[in-house]
């Protein structure tokens, strides 16, 4: 099947996915819960999308398509509301965090989907390891042209997402010494990494996608586990490098820095996107993951090695006008603060100091989930 | 040749548990069936009254071991059990008391039909509510499950387990006294009883969670405190004549709540409570005595399926008000339907106490065998069916 045609988009629009564990209150494990809270919410009008994911310890929301941060992020708020009020009703602990810091990749139950089925039967292990928790935005690009345009010129600014959305420190039990630790477990997956670097969609459709469909090896964009990827049929990129922040507030953010960047780079003021530029793109990443904020990444046209924070909190300055027109201000402060302050991987680890236990670090993971609602239970 | 008994007679309990364990693996893997019906059925086969390999139930060490044994299970029970969710949610706790008075009142009659006198009909009542704890969570622990059907089965035993314990304790003072003037005396010192029970479990409860704080090590494992001050607590129970069932269960409950640094306490209490759990199901099923199994059966197999009705209705009912599908609800009901290991303990220790009505409730040891050998089988059942247990799936070794 041929790809699709890209469809046209208003250009900056957005909307955010969010995976999210279900953890059982008694023992701060991940718990089976997804099917029994996915009956309870289908009894009702949900804001914006639910669904389950390959195992049944996660669920997946999404936002609709939103033009500006406040309505995304009222909608987000609203989402999770309704979330944790079935979650109340049910016993289930509902957390962010891109990874469970204990679980065991081989209690995981797979959800009984089709395309799951095949996932698990195909990857083995793997699927079952992916029980990992990330955040996706879309951004709306016009056209597939600009659409490979923004794939390309963002490249430089992946490590900035790594470092502010990072929250998995923790992998089975131990500190895994990488701020995020989930994106190790995509890489282990043979389609994932960088998009082929080409700037029309045209050549992108009939010199790379036709021959890889020809290989047998992909049969949609759904089987590219890239960190930037095109969706035609949304006329969309998605953003996949984020871990699931700890909070909605976080993760609207996260999807107005996204927004302000594109804004910014449909300009094209800056230098063209060259293939030379992926020279720097994994080790960057892999700084960003491994340190976060602390991480130092090489330019990829000076190759001059910068901060990472400094970097950050110089870019979300340069957008400030940009933010100003979409009135999107005040999540770029947001996330100043973060930058400031530390991630989520920061906030997780001083938990885990505190509380003498990985126990401990998910129920306060919970906790900052439920954000104004956690007041209503001790 | 003749002092070869008393090293026979040493060697009967070792032994026994041994045969139970390689049953329960065994069968396990034969049948898929649950372990501990194996463990019952070889208790019962090796016991007094059937092979007589195995002494009569006296107090003695095991009947002692077969309690701590119960202990540990119940205190696992209470750290399961989330107090929140059954405030933010209180059609569980009115689903639970809708099937229990629904199974005391059919019951009630039911053996009253059968020719029963009124106090045993209403003993057999009060038993009746309950849901064995040491059934329930030896399963879901074997199975893995988790969902809500798991989740509602563990709240509702707890809850039961009190009801009857209570209930029972009014029944049995009510049989002391003889008399319906003195019925308020029997609820109020049933009551002192369940608080008493309740306050010395919640002390444990936050004394012992404290004392490993003062320990400063938290991340250390927490089982061997646990386990030592579940026997403890055993003890001081049946010395003070409180139910060690309420206060092992406050006692769990109560570490959950107040936990400020978790500590994680192995699920079942591992090794050790592998092991007392295989002396506990062989112990109680080696109190029955064939001959009265015999003689209660027809009324027992009525009595487990009208309860098996009483429950599934009562918790079906208001399932949808819970928040989850008629099945499931229906499932949770027939889940709870586990009887025997908590009507024998608390009888044993009623027989032992001078309470002789015990004598009287034949069909008991019917119900408690059929349920010994069905009810894990039940449970099990109902919890494949909701789909809460893994399923081995094959990995494919190759790209399909």
């Amino acid at each position: 099947m041929p790809l699709e045609p890209f469809t046209q988009s208003t250009p900056l629009t957005f909307g955010v996915e969010l995976e999210l564990q279900l953890v059982s209150l008694s023992d701060f494990d991940l718990t089976a819960a997804s099917p029994d809270l996915l009956h309870l919410l289908a009894r009702k009008p949900f804001p914006g999308n639910v669904t389950p994911e390959i195992t049944e310890s996660m669920i997946e929301i999404n936002s609709s398509v939103q033009s500006t941060y406040p309505a995304l992020l009222a909608e987000l708020q609203e989402i999770r509301d309704t979330l944790v009020a079935a979650g109340d009703q049910l016993n289930i602990g509902i957390a962010g965090g891109g990874t469970h810091p204990f679980q065991h990749w081989s209690e995981q139950k797979i959800f009984p989907k089709a395309r799951f089925e095949h996932l698990s039967s195909l990857y083995g292990y793997l699927a079952k390891q992916f029980t990992v928790f990330g955040q996706h935005v879309h951004i709306g690009c016009g056209d597939g042209d600009n659409a490979m345009y923004l794939l390309h010129a963002l490249s430089r600014y992946i490590p900035h997402f790594i470092a502010l959305s990072s929250s998995s420190p923790f992998v089975q039990g131990h500190d895994s010494h990488f701020d995020s630790a989930r994106l190790n477990s995509v890489f282990a997956f043979p389609m994932s990494g960088r998009a082929p670097f080409m700037l029309s969609w045209a050549e992108f459709e009939s010199a790379y996608f036709a021959k890889m469909e020809r290989t047998g090896i992909v049969k949609s964009m759904k089987d590219f586990y890239w960190d930037l990827r095109p969706k035609p049929e949304y006329g969309t990129i998605e953003l996949r490098v984020c871990d699931t922040p700890l909070t909605v507030e976080r993760a609207a953010a996260l999807a107005a820095y996204l927004q302000a960047l594109c804004s910014y780079l449909l300009e094209r003021f800056d230098e063209p996107p060259v293939e030379d530029d992926y020279l720097v793109y994994n080790y960057n990443r892999f700084q960003a993951c491994r340190f976060g904020l602390e991480g130092a990444i090489t330019h990829p046209k000076t190759y001059e090695t910068v901060s990472l924070r400094e970097d950050i909190l110089a870019t979300l300055n340069k957008m400030e006008p940009y933010a100003a027109a979409l009135g999107s201000l005040d999540g770029l402060k947001h996330l100043a603060l973060a930058a400031a302050h530390g991630s989520d991987a920061t906030l997780l680890r001083q938990q885990y100091e505190q509380q003498g236990s990985v126990e401990g670090m998910v129920h306060a993971a919970i906790n900052w989930f439920r954000g104004e609602r956690r007041f209503r239970r001790r | 040749m003749l002092d070869l008994l008393p090293i026979l007679t040493s060697l009967a309990w070792p032994f026994a548990i041994a045969i139970a364990w390689i049953a329960g693996e065994f069968g396990q893997r034969w049948t898929g069936l649950p372990r501990i019906s194996f463990y019952g059925l070889v208790g019962f086969a090796l016991g007094s009254p059937q092979l007589g390999i195995l002494p009569l139930p006296d107090i003695g060490p095991v009947s002692m071991l077969a309690d701590v044994a119960f202990g540990l299970i119940l205190f696992e029970l209470g750290y399961r059990i989330n107090l929140h969710w059954l405030r933010t949610n209180p059609w569980i706790g009115v689903s639970g008391l809708a099937e229990s008075l629904a199974t005391f009142i059919a019951v009630y009659f039911i053996a009253g039909a059968f020719g029963s006198a009124q106090m045993t009909a209403l003993m057999l009542a009060s038993l009746s509510m309950a849901t064995s704890p040491a059934t329930v969570v030896r399963v879901i622990n074997e199975q893995r499950s988790s969902g809500q059907v798991t989740e509602r089965v563990l709240h509702l035993t707890a809850q039961n387990c009190v009801l009857a314990v209570f209930a029972f304790n009014v029944i049995v003072a009510f049989w002391i006294f003889r008399t319906f003037e003195d019925l308020g005396d029997a609820i109020w010192n049933s009551l002192v009883l369940l608080a008493m029970s309740i306050l010395t479990g919640a002390v444990f409860g936050l004394a012992v969670p404290a004392l490993l704080r003062g320990l400063r090590n938290p991340r250390q494992d927490a089982t061997a405190a646990f386990a030592l001050a579940v026997i403890l607590l055993v003890a001081l129970s049946y010395a003070g004549g409180l139910s060690p069932v309420v206060s092992t269960l406050a006692f769990g409950l109560v570490a959950r709540h107040r936990r400020v640094a978790f500590s994680q306490a192995q699920r079942g209490f591992g090794a050790l409570g592998e092991l007392l759990t295989v002396l506990l199901f062989v112990f109680a099923a080696s109190t029955l005595d064939w001959q009265k199994v015999a003689a209660g059966s027809l009324l027992a197999a009525v009595l487990v399926l009208a309860r098996l009705v009483t429950k599934t209705a009562g918790v079906m009912a208001f399932s949808h008000l819970a928040g989850i599908s008629w099945r499931k609800g229906a499932l949770a009901g027939v889940a709870l339907a586990p009887l025997s290991v908590f009507v024998i303990l608390l009888l044993e220790h009623a027989r032992l106490a001078g309470v002789h009505v015990v004598e009287e409730l034949r069909s008991v040891a019917a119900v408690t065998m059929l349920l010994e050998v069905f009810g894990p089988i039940i449970i099990q059942r109902a919890l494949v069916w909701a789909h809460e247990i893994p399923e081995p799936r094959p990995e494919a070794s190759h790209a399909p």
